[in-house]
């Protein structure tokens, strides 16, 4: 492991900053805060934008290379980084900025946890629609940042679709805003949509401002399995062109089932899970709807722990399987069976073998590789099949590979091409941290 | 400026073809205006057919530094399409075809100057349309509707425009063509395609566009909520959205508005109302049928005199008429009108009604009412006649108070006509200077001359200091120009 170091002196100004009680450089707890084995040099922990801000300047000026971070679940994503001076955390950014029940949008700190808001939503009968892996820890922050996403994303939209603000210091240490509280609002650049997803690269996110939804009466999921994608995916497009209007559409590979429902019968093909919200009219409107194929219908906490188990599939996979490749996928939706032909024929020549879940209504896939258990798997291996299904892609789908071994890091990049114009990024990296202290080396450049 | 006119038009037609610059006057007069108020007459106006022109254009005039206008239907309300003075417009009237229309993944690719409703009638035979419909939509164009992220009634459920657009293809000011997006939801690295819609034209001109097309629902069902006073029918907005009803469109008209509208096309709007709300809801037919009983009993909870059902596609056509006629009806009434389109919370709506009644009467202007409730975006209809000075006077004061308003509750100045040259002076008040630095910031990584829609977007002085003078570029100088 390598570790960074910064010279004391520096440490006294963040101490001058944020208090000494929010400045930590304990070797054990650093150690424990590295990232793929890179041990940042010292934490500090801002109370407010205007410390993010100072912070920023600082390091901004003395060319320290800035890592934020909130609840530490999704670190290990991205390309090596060449060293980390500061590691910033947001969890102290968890004020309500505003709560307008009637009018339903909040707008909170980004060191707020996705758990924490929902909870404080759902007394209101009202419902965040973000739905990450771990939301007990994943924050606002890093729920944009990151630009993650769940089921949920089929009926909701994504978070592009109901972020209605965001405040953030930029990589300079200028504070800024875009949008605002109201649901509608054309002021101004939209600086939500370079934010989401931005991985921390363009500026450090203090609080957004959300739409929310009235939450579902009650909810219920029906499954149907099939023999194979082919016609999984052709139910799909069933329910993508009947008058149904899901909340998630989800298809779940067998080896993906056997991963979410443990001790469930192997070989019980590929499933469409359809969770569908309403009265028990409109209910029994799916059932008819979606016909004989649906074998199993769940609800009440069966149903929510099944949900569950799904958003936190990244975390079983890698789990069950801690020598895998853990990919993602964005992707027109026609391009589904083509992939996933593209993803058993990589496999398959590679010894590996997979799991696949997706939202496939809006095209988004998770896949994990592993070693197939009587198969020697090399680095090589891992290698050959990243670049095996990076080649293969058909055009606009983009591909990142999230988890691999840590011995393949070096040899995998962790994101791939891009349908978007590089240098035009480049550009706007630069207009807004033009000495790249943010995630240097992680995301892009 | 003007002073390079003459070689520039020569090699505007060289690149676009003989027919497609105008430079005399008679004809620019055109081009100098869109539907709000100001004016400005442009040196030149060019057709491009393709996005190779539309680069060398832009290539053309990054090198003369001539400032760049890019101009659709002209149908925008906030000045966004007002050229400078003398300066050149590319009009996208040549290019619009609508390039692919793929039906699996639901997805349209167009050139900028298709008209937003021909999209819907194009795909309406796959049972698929555009959902983003202003009320313009007949002549407004989708390139246009980009640039200003443009919304209209049914966004309250769908989104506007940045919702339903998944990539661009985009000329720089550089001339360089790029690409952003495609046609997956979402994809890695920066969202360019989200940034570049709404960002007025200020950053790149879009030359192709893919957008999302959506499947027509089952059902729809069409209610007017007839009220006595404004202060009922914004009441019942507030009681909707609080009862977790998402109607696809909420729209409300006060009774002048109404009535004006009412004489003109024969709605079947109640004269005697105080206000009206036309309310949408679609989806499944069961799910429709329990909205529809569950908002009539909001709408009377909360004293609706009545709420009708439109029976069928004729009567339902005929609300939405009224709706979408009323700007032309109020023209039968006012040689002018000005129209804002400020944001407030939802909860608001009784309050911001209220504010604008009383500004109606401190400054002795008729205002009308007729916009979209659901999602608290307002457009007060102030009339004038533009012949009136000391009116117009009064006219700019109460549309500013009215705003004022707006962002004192925490809302907007503008929900989908955009900033434009109109509201550009307000920004400061929603934005602090760091937070339009930012942004100024961003528009110099691609537009660092402001040559491309300059003077737009971002309050006038912070303007002025960065223009920069005119370019001394060798190459052109050689050529003569």
């Amino acid at each position: 492991m390598s570790t960074a170091t910064v010279p004391t002196r520096f440490a006294a100004d963040f101490r001058a900053i944020c208090g000494a009680e929010h400045v930590t450089e304990d070797p054990a707890q650093m150690q424990a805060w590295n990232i793929l084995g890179i041990v940042p040099a010292l934490a500090v922990t801002p109370a407010s934008a205007d410390e993010v801000a100072g912070i920023l300047r600082f390091a901004n000026e003395h060319g320290l290379s800035v890592v934020p971070a909130g609840g530490f679940t999704r670190q290990q994503v991205g390309n090596l980084p060449p060293q980390i001076d500061v590691l910033l955390f947001t969890t102290r950014l968890t004020a309500v900025e505003h709560y307008d029940v009637g009018d339903l949008t909040v707008g909170i700190g980004a060191g707020c946890t996705v758990a924490q808001l929902s909870a404080m939503v759902a007394k209101d009968g009202l419902f965040f629609a973000g739905d990450p892996a771990q939301p007990g820890r994943s924050t606002i922050g890093g729920l944009l940042a990151t630009g993650l996403y769940g089921p949920l994303r089929h009926g909701y939209g994504g978070l592009r679709d109901y972020c209605i603000g965001v405040r953030f210091v930029t990589g300079d240490g200028r504070k800024g805003k875009g949008g605002g509280r109201v649901v509608k609002n054309v002021a101004g650049y939209d600086m939500m949509k370079l934010f989401i997803g931005s991985q921390g690269t363009l500026g450090i996110i203090t609080s957004a401002s959300f739409k929310l939804f009235p939450a579902p009466r009650q909810t219920r999921t029906f499954v149907a399995f099939f023999p194979s994608a082919t016609e999984a995916l052709q139910f799909r497009s069933q329910v993508l062109r009947s008058p149904l209007d899901p909340i998630c559409l989800e298809l779940v590979s067998p080896q993906a089932h056997e991963l979410l429902v443990p001790g469930s019968p192997a070989g019980a093909g590929w499933s469409i899970c359809v969770r569908a919200a309403g009265s028990e009219t409109v209910l029994a409107r799916y059932r008819t709807e979606l016909g004989p194929a649906v074998v199993r219908e769940m609800e009440g906490a069966n149903e929510q722990g099944f949900w569950r188990a799904l958003e936190d599939f990244s975390l079983l996979a890698a789990e069950r399987h801690p020598r895998s490749l853990l990919i993602s996928m964005t992707l027109p939706v026609r391009d589904v069976q083509p992939v996933l032909n593209e993803v058993s024929a990589v496999a398959e020549s590679n010894h590996f073998s997979f799991a696949a879940i997706g939202r496939v209504g809006i095209a988004h896939l998770l896949i994990s590789l592993w070693q197939a258990p009587d198969a020697e798997v090399s680095l090589v291996s891992f290698v050959n099949t990243v670049s095996g299904l990076r080649n293969r892609l058909p055009r606009d789908v983009s591909m990142a590979v999230l988890h691999c071994p840590s011995e393949a890091r070096h040899h995998i990049s962790a994101w791939g091409p891009m349908p978007t114009d590089l240098e035009s990024m480049r550009a706007v990296k630069m207009a807004l941290d033009s000495k790249d202290i943010l995630n240097r080396g992680r995301f892009l450049f | 400026m003007p002073v390079n006119l003459p070689g520039l038009v020569e090699h505007l037609r060289k690149i676009a073809g003989r027919d497609a610059v105008l430079d005399r006057p008679e004809d620019l007069m055109l081009y100098e205006y869109d539907a709000g108020i100001r004016k400005s007459t442009p040196g030149a106006v060019v057709f491009p057919q393709n996005t190779e022109q539309v680069s060398q254009i832009m290539r053309l005039a990054t090198a003369l530094n001539v400032a760049v206008v890019p101009r659709g239907a002209g149908t925008g309300l906030s000045g966004g399409s007002i050229p400078q003075e003398g300066g050149l417009v590319i009009a996208f009237s040549r290019m619009n075809r609508i390039l692919e229309v793929d039906v699996e993944n639901q997805r349209a690719t167009v050139r900028p100057g298709v008209v937003n409703l021909q999209l819907s009638e194009h795909v309406a035979h796959l049972g698929l349309y555009f959902a983003p419909d202003p009320s313009s939509q007949k002549a407004c164009t989708i390139g246009g509707n980009v640039a200003e992220n443009s919304g209209g009634p049914h966004t309250l459920l769908h989104g506007v425009t940045v919702n339903h657009v998944t990539g661009v293809e985009v000329v720089l000011p550089s001339g360089e063509i790029v690409y952003f997006g495609g046609k997956a939801a979402e994809s890695y690295g920066f969202d360019m395609t989200g940034f570049m819609v709404g960002s007025e034209g200020t950053v790149g001109i879009v030359t192709a566009i893919t957008v999302k097309l959506l499947r027509k629902p089952e059902k729809i069902a069409t209610l007017l909520g007839v009220f006595e006073s404004v202060d009922d029918a914004a009441l019942t907005v507030s009681a909707i959205t609080a009862a977790g009803i998402t109607p696809a469109a909420l729209e409300m008209l006060d009774g002048w508005t109404l009535r004006t509208v009412e004489a003109f096309c024969h709605a079947g709007y109640p004269l005697d109302a105080g206000a009206v709300l036309l309310i949408e809801l679609e989806g499944l037919r069961e799910a429709v049928e329990e909205q529809a009983v569950a908002v009539t009993e909001v709408c009377l909870a909360q004293k609706a005199r009545e709420v009708r059902r439109a029976k069928d596609e004729e009567e339902r056509a005929l609300l939405w008429k009224g709706r979408k006629m009323a700007f032309a009806a109020l023209g039968r009434v006012t040689p002018s009108y000005y129209t804002q389109d400020g944001v407030v919370p939802r909860s608001q709506i009784p309050a911001v009604m209220r504010h604008i009644g009383n500004v109606a009467k401190k400054y002795d202007l008729t205002i009308g009412n007729i916009f979209h409730a659901g999602d608290g975006n307002l457009h007060p209809l102030i009339l004038f006649d533009m012949r009136n000075a000391e009116q117009f006077e009064r006219v700019l004061s109460a549309s500013t108070e009215i705003l004022e308003f707006c962002i004192q509750c925490g809302g907007s100045i503008t929900g989908e006509h955009g900033v434009g040259m109109e509201k550009r002076d307000l920004m400061s008040r929603l934005f602090t200077e760091e937070d339009l630095d930012v942004m100024i910031s961003l528009r110099n990584a691609f537009n660092g001359r402001d040559i491309l829609n300059p003077q737009k977007i971002f309050p006038m002085p912070r303007m002025c200091r960065e223009i920069t003078g005119p370019s001394q570029n060798p190459v052109l100088m050689q050529e003569g120009m």
